[in-house]
């Protein structure tokens, strides 16, 4: 599904002059399928905001000129919510707070349940154990068990295990490695790619991970205070000097390196993943020493 | 949920937002007492309710809050007022019958109408105070009226914390319901549609979650608060002092006036 967003502003509390908040100014962007979408920029830049309309939570506002996801059109009032939400998913900020069921069979099953009330209960069975086992988790172990006596790590799983059940085509996830350790980060990403690899077709991830975005996503859209400032590939924007200082980003560990060595002569030209650091290096290496 | 802003505290840079919260809780005590004492006989004492009315209005218009704001503050009770009106016009028996055999009397009109202004009066007033009055200032106003109860060894600060720290929650607490909605409503939960039972259970993924990120709150706070040696009110200082000023003279004053109004009418 394809993404449009024409002139989106949204302000909360329009109606009050004193407590009115701009949180979106003038958004123009596109997304297409099959992006693994980054979405980056200070705290309060509206980052969630954006992404919230995504998937209906927040309603345009009348001045946006156009928000379709796919078939859906978001500035239409009758559009339908419940299928929408049935093929864009969201993984909210720390989604291990919005588990609740006495199982976690019962908490995955939720969402399955609310958009496909016809399916029977093996078919369902079926797909919750899909879910689970996708995120990395034994199924005939955890499913009669709490998610409240599981370990942090383990209740996020599940948490997203409960949203990807749908099998949904957009997957939007808000800082979705806040708060994890090291291990857990690199075991959530690579279930990010397998999640794109299978049936999520496209990825919108808002992070403050410099690391996680340019290792991941093919493209970037930076804001500050509600507008964008850039879109690019990684390479493009942490590349500009005056787009990471401007916005109040990070650079990710490659673009610091690559800049690094620019000042001490060593010009490289990454595309600021890892792999293709190390590849870039080695050619460099291999340059000068054939050069000797 | 982000439209809701917590009371119905009007941020404004006013004379009467400026004056000591104890005065504007004394005050408004004084101005519901006042209405109280409008006279119930005739119709002619209906007339006691103008000044109460110019007060609300000349209040409204000095601290810069729309009166249509004050007027809307009747929207939560207005069921409560029609009813008891209703009641008071089909129910009293007292009185001459305005037509013959017939069971609405004059009285009862009378007292229809007469409740119906004392109650809408009282609310628009006090919404007065909480549109110029921050709840936080509310609950260090009242800490301050009760602290002579501390003589009969009532614990003042504490009842005054406990109030602070819900007030302070509310805010946080309907936050992070507002997320716990939309994690759910994302999720196709669907919180209006079925019968009254259906939307009560379609209530506890809500619910749940919220309570426990209460009780983690709740244990995080004690944990900062016991971190810090909190130790309750001995020797406690505070940020904002209350100071009185010529400001809450003038209120004082013209509260007065007020009163002395309703009793000559």
């Amino acid at each position: 599904m394809r993404i449009e967003v024409e002139n989106l502003t949204f302000v909360y509390s329009e109606k009050s002059k004193s407590l009115q908040y701009k949180a979106l100014d003038d958004i123009s962007l596109t997304i297409e399928e099959g992006d693994f979408f980054g979405i980056v920029g200070e705290t309060g830049s509206g980052k969630s905001t954006f992404v919230q309309h995504i998937n209906g939570l927040i309603k345009t506002q009348k001045n946006c000129k156009k928000f379709t996801v796919g078939e859906f059109d978001l500035t239409d009032k009758k559009c339908d919510y419940k299928s929408l939400r049935s093929k864009v998913g969201m993984v909210f900020q720390y989604p291990e707070y919005q588990l609740f069921a006495e199982t976690v069979f019962e908490d995955v099953e939720f969402g399955l349940k609310n958009f496909f009330p016809n399916l029977t209960q093996e078919e369902r069975s079926e797909k919750v154990k899909q879910a689970i086992e996708t995120v990395g988790l034994d199924f005939e172990r955890v499913k009669n068990k709490s998610p409240f006596e599981m370990s942090g790590g383990q209740k996020r799983r599940v948490a997203i295990a409960g949203v990807i059940v749908t099998r949904p085509e957009v997957l939007v996830l808000d800082e979705p490695v806040a708060g994890l350790d090291p291990k857990g980060k690199l075991e959530f990403i690579k279930l990010l790619k397998r999640l794109h690899n299978d049936f999520v077709k496209t990825i919108i991830i808002v992070s403050h991970d410099m690391d996680l975005v340019a290792e991941n996503c093919n493209k970037i859209a930076v804001l500050k205070k509600g507008k964008i400032v850039e879109t690019g590939s990684p390479k493009e924007i942490f590349c500009q000097k005056n787009i990471v200082e401007n916005s109040g980003l990070d650079l990710p560990l490659t673009a610091y390196l690559q800049r690094e060595l620019e000042q001490n002569g060593i010009k490289l030209n990454s595309d600021l993943t890892v792999d293709n650091f190390v590849e870039e290096v080695k050619n460099y290496y291999c340059k000068i020493k054939g050069g000797k | 949920m982000k439209e809701f802003s917590f009371g119905s505290y009007y941020p404004e840079n006013s004379f009467v937002h400026k004056m000591d919260a104890r005065v504007k809780i004394l005050l408004s005590i004084a101005y519901i007492v006042a209405v109280f004492l409008v006279k119930n006989n005739t119709w002619i004492n209906y007339l006691g309710f103008v000044p109460c009315l110019l007060f609300v209005i000349i209040v409204a218009v000095v601290s810069k809050i729309p009166f249509i704001k004050v007027v809307k503050s009747i929207k939560t009770i207005i069921f409560f007022v029609i009813l008891s009106a209703l009641l008071q016009i089909f129910f009293n028996k007292s009185g001459t019958p305005l037509w013959k055999n017939g069971f609405i009397t004059d009285k009862g009109l009378y007292n229809a109408g007469y409740i119906f202004l004392r109650i809408v009066l009282v609310v628009m007033g006090a919404s007065l105070l909480t549109f110029t009055t921050s709840p936080v200032e509310i609950a260090d106003g009242i800490e301050s009226l009760l602290t002579p109860l501390k003589l009969i060894k009532f614990p003042v600060h504490e009842f005054a914390l406990v109030m602070s720290i819900a007030l302070r929650f509310i805010p946080t607490l309907l936050d992070e319901t507002d997320r716990i909605i939309k994690a759910q409503t994302s999720r196709g939960a669907d919180f209006n549609s079925g019968n009254i039972f259906k939307k009560a259970k379609a209530l506890i993924p809500i619910l749940i979650p919220l309570l426990i990120s209460s009780f983690r709150r709740a244990d995080e706070l004690a944990d900062a608060m016991d971190a810090r040696c909190y130790a309750g009110s001995k020797n406690r200082t505070k940020y904002k002092k209350m100071k009185l000023s010529l400001r809450d003279l003038i209120g004082t004053l013209f509260t007065a006036l007020l009163i002395v109004g309703v009793c000559f009418l």
